[in-house]
């Protein structure tokens, strides 16, 4: 017993030894990420990670970023949480312990960016994040030290039936309503899409929820169907948007206006759907066609450099990351409240459009209504930026 | 067959307290990153010792760890926000509710016998997720936030660590005394103990009870320490997973089994880290190369090399 | 009150899905009840027929369904090499030890699809795949009554080759008592293997199937596994025509808790029905051991 106790303690030390090495070096600023690059939510981390790594690439590429008098590069720190909110808070904190992160990026959806926020907001640290819905941002606290870059869910709601509407399309104001539990889907689905749809003046003659990994919508389609629903607003993630989309096919259900939001925004929801997707609405906080700078060729860069097919999401990592770094070139410091401080500050133009934050920490991407159309998304509204005609009805 | 030279449990119980007194002033000398993998660390090691006391002693597998870590983090949550509960306090009443559901579900659970006890137990966690996350009186997938800040970690370093120290305790307790040969005796043959007039029912019950109750605590400490709970994350199957791979790593029924396991496992994850796209294909290549070679895990991997070596220089 | 189309399209629809996921969890049966081993990859070799169903359709155009047996012969080959290998040096040794390889497997081989494929969602685009069949008032997809038929016959299959064969008869012997066949000559080492193997080709095709009627990315496969199981203690470990009752039974129950309580419970209704079925009757309800 006391020889295996021995033993023990000496692997205990070696172990502790390991553990308490840093591995920060002196000469460079470290910026921390922990990403879902596993598990469920590994395709929007994917995303992210090209959208921060561009970014960082290209400061680095023009030489790095001057602080305290010196020219020093950005080391870009990845760390995957598996989309395990546990994870993103142990892998925030070695990233700020262990490897000397100056600032975080922030993860994907409000579980996991919550997580993560919580950590830095107790350790004083900015966080930037390019991935969370803002009333479910604003909902948790009143951030310090936490910056989000996004949309705004009531903001949702509007747009599309407001796109419905200024094309004059013609159905029997009837609306069904379909949404996951996450916490976006029961705000968005649960609260604000009813309040709006009753001020167009639809009936609402169905409200149903499911939970997010859900992949039988059997019974939810055959209400609508039976309801005789023109219209349907729809909150889910990607699998279950090309689910849902196949399974009202094959139950031969086809309204006359189909809103699909979240699922519907990455490039492979038209791939693995094909002419399915066709006339599909979407709300879009960033497009190829919008007339910011690279927006065009972001789009092109990450096909072409990953084989892969877009996404939204490239642009708003993208955008998160630049307006960091140019909080620390403001800051001319890798001080965690002059960054803070640099950040409240930023008021410029990215690739997502103009980016100011107000004082909950907020930056509010405004939405327009995109449409499938032949496998590319088209803008149908506001009809002073649309890039398309509006598909109506579903075909 | 091996006769294991047991260490009396007092002596044990004083090795523990002897660690718990020295690790209790560990914030003062260990900095922040030292101080973060040791309450991984902890919390970790508290799930392996309820899991192995279970599995390792009573025979029986559990795929349900998630359910108890999960109960755990929402009662916690429920009497901090509601009811301002101080910590310790509520500890207490999250390890009691653990054992009061391990006591509802166990006339069910025990009928399951091997293989059925342990697809049971996965069909009771997964069952108590999808209810978390679908009713929304439970908070639904959003769930629940932490009202006040959480303490600082050097404090909830030394919550982890008392936790720790109860289920080290309690697992000596039931290791290292006569109680251990009633476990085994349920672990090894169930019909035959209860023909000498041990009851296999109250036996399973006492250790099932036990480790939820850890595992409840440990779940609140974790919650504590996040301060934002929801169902995918307190009530995931990565848990049960973790803790089964920890203990089986570490040697199943070993003392130091769940030791060894949480400390493999940990230092195993941060020395992947860089490694952000394969690590957990790296992972398993590992686990399969140790469930190979290491049969009764790192524990009986030395304990064998140590005889080898003893063995050579006899000869 | 929903209308009488809606129920009756929903239940049936349910059975003729029950009826496809009892392939997948044929798979998962046959292994259990031979080598006593809880497949915990199960839903990841489901997810490699998916894949190979979706590039063989990319690739040649030719639709997947036909070819079924192709896959079903390249996932039988990835499995030969993973008992031989891997769980055979394993095979003195208690059930966690096998169980918690698979699960190694299981997480290799999810890092593997999203290195190769990344985690794109992906469907089997076959032109049949969203249309509607409707029979007076029942409508229900027509890729699930092709995936049920396709499902049937293999099942079927599946059983006249473990009760009428030399091979099925070597299996049932290793099943009941591996020692004793062993002494009356039968090689249950191979018998095994194979076994593994048409376990895991059956989650194959399963898997095909599935990826035609749904989507699936890399992480799907968890939510596979845990259906299968229920399947599979619904229907009796082993029986292979249990397993067709199991799927079919616990569809339909999925439908009707879908109906009352709205979709988000089926998994839910899935789950408890499981629980309970386990405290009650864990054999299954098929009639005789095999």
């Amino acid at each position: 017993m006391t020889a295996n106790a021995l033993k023990v303690c000496a692997a205990a030390i070696v172990v502790a030894t390991t553990f308490g090495l840093a591995s920060a070096s002196a000469d460079e600023i470290v910026i921390g990420a922990s990403l879902p690059l596993s598990g469920p939510l590994a395709g929007f981390g994917s995303f992210q990670q090209w959208g921060y790594k561009r970014a960082v690439d290209e400061v680095n590429k023009a030489g790095g970023i001057e602080v305290n008098g010196k020219k020093e590069m950005v080391k870009l720190i990845i760390r995957d949480d598996k989309t395990d909110p546990n994870a993103t808070a142990s892998n925030t904190e070695t990233l700020l312990s262990r490897d000397g992160a100056v600032a975080m990026l922030g993860s994907c959806t409000p579980a996991l960016v919550n997580a993560g926020a919580l950590v830095a907001e107790r350790a004083k640290k900015p966080l930037v994040t390019g991935c969370d819905p803002l009333e479910a941002f604003k909902s948790v606290r009143n951030w310090k030290w936490v910056w989000d870059i996004f949309f705004d869910e009531p903001e949702l709601a509007n747009a599309e039936l407001k796109a419905v509407q200024d094309w004059g399309a013609k159905t029997n104001m009837k609306l069904a309503i379909w949404h996951d539990n996450g916490p976006d889907g029961q705000v968005v689905g649960g609260k604000l899409w009813p309040e709006v749809a009753k001020s167009f003046g639809y009936e609402v003659v169905q409200n149903a929820e499911f939970p997010v990994d859900n992949t039988q919508f059997t019974s939810i389609i055959g209400e609508a169907k039976s309801k005789d629903a023109d219209v349907v607003l729809v909150d889910a993630i990607t699998p279950q948007a090309i689910a849902i989309r196949k399974q009202m096919a094959a139950e031969g259900y086809t309204p006359k206006v189909l809103n699909i939001e979240k699922g519907a925004e990455p490039v492979q929801f038209a791939e693995a759907l094909g002419k399915l997707s066709d006339g599909v609405l979407v709300g879009g906080y960033w497009d190829p066609s919008f007339p910011y700078p690279a927006a065009a060729d972001l789009s092109k860069a990450f096909e072409s450099e990953t084989k892969l097919s877009s996404s939204q999401h490239i642009a708003d990592s993208y955008a998160a990351a630049q307006v960091l770094l140019d909080a620390i070139v403001t800051a001319g410091s890798t001080d965690a409240g002059k960054i803070n401080a640099a950040l409240a500050k930023t008021n410029k133009t990215y690739v997502v459009g103009p980016v100011k934050f107000d004082e909950n920490h907020t930056a509010k991407l405004p939405i327009v209504a995109l449409q499938w159309q032949g496998g590319k998304t088209v803008i149908v509204w506001p009809k002073s930026e649309k890039t398309g005609d509006f598909l109506f009805p579903l075909p | 067959m091996k006769r294991e030279k047991i260490a009396p449990a007092p002596r044990e119980a004083a090795v523990i307290l002897v660690a718990f007194a020295v690790l209790w002033f560990a914030p003062a000398f260990i900095g922040e990153y030292g101080l973060q993998l040791g309450f991984r660390t902890l919390i970790y090691l508290t799930l392996a010792e309820g899991w192995n006391l279970m599995a390792g002693s009573a025979g029986l597998v559990s795929l349900g760890t998630s359910c108890f870590v999960g109960l755990g983090a929402y009662v916690a949550y429920g009497l901090l926000n509601g009811l301002d509960l101080p910590l310790p306090a509520a500890l207490v009443v999250c390890a009691l509710s653990g054992a009061a559901l391990a006591a509802l579900v166990s006339p069910a659970l025990f009928r399951l016998r091997g293989l059925y006890f342990t697809v049971g137990t996965l069909a009771l966690a997964e069952l108590l997720r999808l209810i978390m996350i679908n009713v929304s009186a439970f908070g639904g997938a959003t769930g629940f936030f932490l009202k006040n800040d959480p303490p600082a970690l050097p404090i909830l370093f030394r919550y982890a660590l008392a936790v720790a120290v109860i289920a080290a305790l309690a697992a000596t307790l039931c290791v290292r005394t006569r109680a251990s040969v009633i476990l085994r005796s349920v672990r090894d043959d169930e019909d035959a103990a209860a023909q000498m007039g041990v009851r296999p029912f109250r036996v399973k019950l006492a250790a099932f009870m036990l480790a939820s109750a850890l595992a409840a605590m440990a779940g609140a400490v974790q919650a504590v320490k996040l301060g934002a709970i929801e169902p995918y994350g307190m009530f995931g199957l990565q848990w049960s997973i973790d803790v089964l791979t920890m203990v089986i790593i570490g040697g199943v029924g070993a003392r130091l089994g769940p030791l060894v396991g949480a400390l493999f496992v940990i230092a195993l994850g941060e020395a992947l880290a860089d490694y952000p796209e394969a690590h957990i294909a790296i992972a398993g290549v590992i686990l399969i190369v140790l469930i190979r070679f290491a049969p009764r895990g790192i524990v009986g991997l030395a304990a064998a090399l140590g005889r080898a070596a003893r063995g050579r220089a006899l000869a | 009150m929903l209308a009488l189309s809606v129920a009756s399209s929903s239940i049936v629809s349910g059975v003729l899905l029950g009826g496809m996921l009892a392939l997948a969890a044929l798979g998962l049966s046959i292994v259990l009840g031979v080598m006593r081993l809880v497949n915990l990859a199960h839903g990841d070799f489901l997810l490699v027929g998916a894949y190979a169903g979706f590039f063989f359709f990319t690739f040649t155009g030719v639709d997947p369904l036909l070819g079924l047996p192709v896959i079903a012969l390249f996932v039988a080959a990835l499995a030969i090499p993973v008992y031989r290998y891997l769980l055979q040096p394993l095979a003195e040794r208690g059930a966690e030890a096998q169980m918690m390889t698979m699960f190694a497997i299981s997480i290799i081989l999810e890092n593997v699809f999203v290195l190769a494929f990344s985690a794109d969602t992906r469907s089997i685009g076959v032109s049949y795949a969203a249309l509607p069949l409707t029979l007076g008032p029942v409508t229900v997809p027509l890729v699930y009554v092709i995936g049920f038929a396709i499902s049937l016959v293999a099942i079927l299959a599946v059983h006249w080759l473990i009760a009428r064969t030399a091979f099925g008869r070597d299996l049932r012997a290793s099943a009941a008592d591996a020692e004793a066949a062993a002494t009356i000559g039968v090689d249950v080492n191979r018998v095994r293997m194979l076994t593994f193997a048409l376990g895991v080709a059956c989650a194959g095709i399963g898997g095909t199937l599935i990826g035609t009627a749904f989507q699936f990315s890399p992480s799907s496969g968890g939510a596979y596994l845990l259906n299968s199981l229920a399947i599979v203690v619904l229907g009796g470990l082993g029986n292979v025509l249990g397993t067709l009752f199991g799927g079919l039974a616990l569809g339909a129950l999925q439908s009707v808790g879908g109906l009352a309580l709205g979709d988000g419970y089926r998994d839910l209704v899935g789950m408890a029905i499981f629980l309970l079925v386990l405290a009650f009757r864990p054999e299954g309800f098929a009639r005789g051991r095999r």
